[in-house]
């Protein structure tokens, strides 16, 4: 038998010592491919979708999150697919509709969309004022026409309350106070009607004008 | 040539080194204790130079392999331990005390609340964590009968659920979300806007 030099022991040693902290590295950065629990077919659908989202510069990162999403409810992999389709078209229809805004409003108002809100019926908030977020706006328009709220009667009211310069307060309010009427029993149309009659346009005068017909009810609150 | 006889000096020279040495015994024992004191020292060097010196080891392609996959198991087993601390950290078990020192700027604590007093396990899933439901567990206090985690948030818009024994429920405190095609809906948390 042949003496191996020291130096070749010392090499395989320091070999795989370097191989030992490798697999540790990799172990503690695992991070398992999202798409991995999907069959063949969904995933190769989803990645085209991905794709075109970032071709269209959207963002992929909404529609990721529904994967995920769906892969944690156990949604059959072609109900994901047909899902994320369909939000990679609300997405699309937004940007379309509103222009240039942030990922999360994008979102936001995609889910507006998906509630049912009409694209005209978001092009009124196009135009906004420098630094003004819609996020809260848009969130609470989507859960009045998820909680079954007519959509002609939310989106007028939401637009009416943007337009004369309502804050996020003021839109969260009025969810409250609609949900709340709401699951107590009241008619989801009936609920906003009447807490919009009571709802201020917004919480700075000098700002805002109130929506018409306000002024005598604003402290009934 | 020099011959001894003729030279004087040259004899002289020779008687000199006939002469025996003498010294003393105060001489003899200094050098003595020199040389004791010398020795430890001598010791240790010869120590570091058996550990530092090059040596041929044996070592059989068996012994090789095992030496290896033993290194290869210290790392992994070193890798998942590491893993294991920092998912452990992240599931909402610790507390809003341990976890703000570290938030980056932009996150924002938030706590989610579920009463279900009759319930045995609440978890919370959303964007925020893949919604992974075995992340993100909720405690309950049995004096209020809620459920209830904190964890940080990026701010922006989220969409999240709770997961009550094994069903997926709304924050019934929060703005629904449409149900996005999976049947159920979800609900929505706005970190760092005005309101929050």
């Amino acid at each position: 038998m042949t003496h191996t030099p020291w130096r070749r022991r010392a090499a395989s040693l320091a070999s795989a010592s370097a191989l030992a902290v490798l697999c540790a590295v990799s172990v503690r950065g695992q991070d398992p491919d999202p798409l991995g629990r999907l069959d063949p077919n969904s995933r190769f659908a989803i990645e085209l979708i991905m794709d075109s989202a970032s071709t269209a510069g959207l963002p992929t990162r909404p529609l990721m999150s529904k994967v995920l999403e769906g892969i944690s409810r156990k949604a059959d992999g072609r109900r994901i697919v047909a899902v994320v389709r369909t939000d990679f078209g609300y997405l699309k229809t937004a940007r379309a509709t509103l222009g240039g805004v942030s990922e999360e409003e994008l979102a936001a108002a995609a889910a507006v969309l998906e509630a049912g809100a009409k694209p005209s019926q978001l092009a009124a908030f196009r135009v906004r004022q420098r630094g003004r977020s819609d996020l809260e706006a848009f969130t609470d328009w989507a859960d009045l026409l998820t909680r079954g709220v007519p959509r002609d009667d939310a989106s007028s009211a939401i637009t009416k309350l943007w337009q004369d310069g309502a804050d996020d307060a003021t839109f969260h309010n009025l969810w409250k106070s609609v949900q709340s009427d709401i699951l107590q029993g009241l008619n989801p149309g009936t609920a906003l009607q009447n807490r919009v009659r009571e709802t201020p346009g917004g919480p700075t005068p000098r700002k805002v004008k109130p929506p018409e017909g306000q002024q005598e009810n604003q402290s009934s609150r | 040539m020099i011959d001894s006889e003729e030279h004087p000096y040259v004899e002289w020279i020779a008687r000199e080194a006939r002469r025996p040495v003498l010294t003393d015994s105060a001489a003899r024992a200094r050098l003595m204790a020199a040389i004791r004191a010398e020795a430890p020292r001598a010791l240790r060097r010869r120590r570091w130079a058996g550990l530092l010196a090059p040596r041929t080891l044996m070592l059989s392609p068996l012994g090789g392999a095992l030496l290896a996959a033993g290194l290869v198991g210290i790392g992994v087993i070193a890798g998942r331990f590491v893993h294991n601390r920092d998912v452990r950290a992240a599931d909402g078990r610790s507390t809003t005390v341990a976890v703000t020192p570290q938030l980056p700027v932009s996150d924002t604590v938030v706590q989610f609340v579920f009463t279900a007093p009759r319930t045995t396990r609440v978890s919370l899933v959303g964007d925020f964590n893949d919604w992974d439901t075995n992340r993100t567990p909720l405690t309950y206090d049995g004096n209020v009968g809620v459920w209830t985690v904190t964890l940080p948030l990026s701010a922006g818009r989220h969409l999240y659920a709770f997961v009550v024994d094994g069903s997926w429920i709304p924050d019934p405190r929060a703005p629904l979300a449409p149900d996005g095609g999976f049947g159920h809906a979800n609900s929505v948390k706005i970190v760092g806007g005005s309101r929050s």
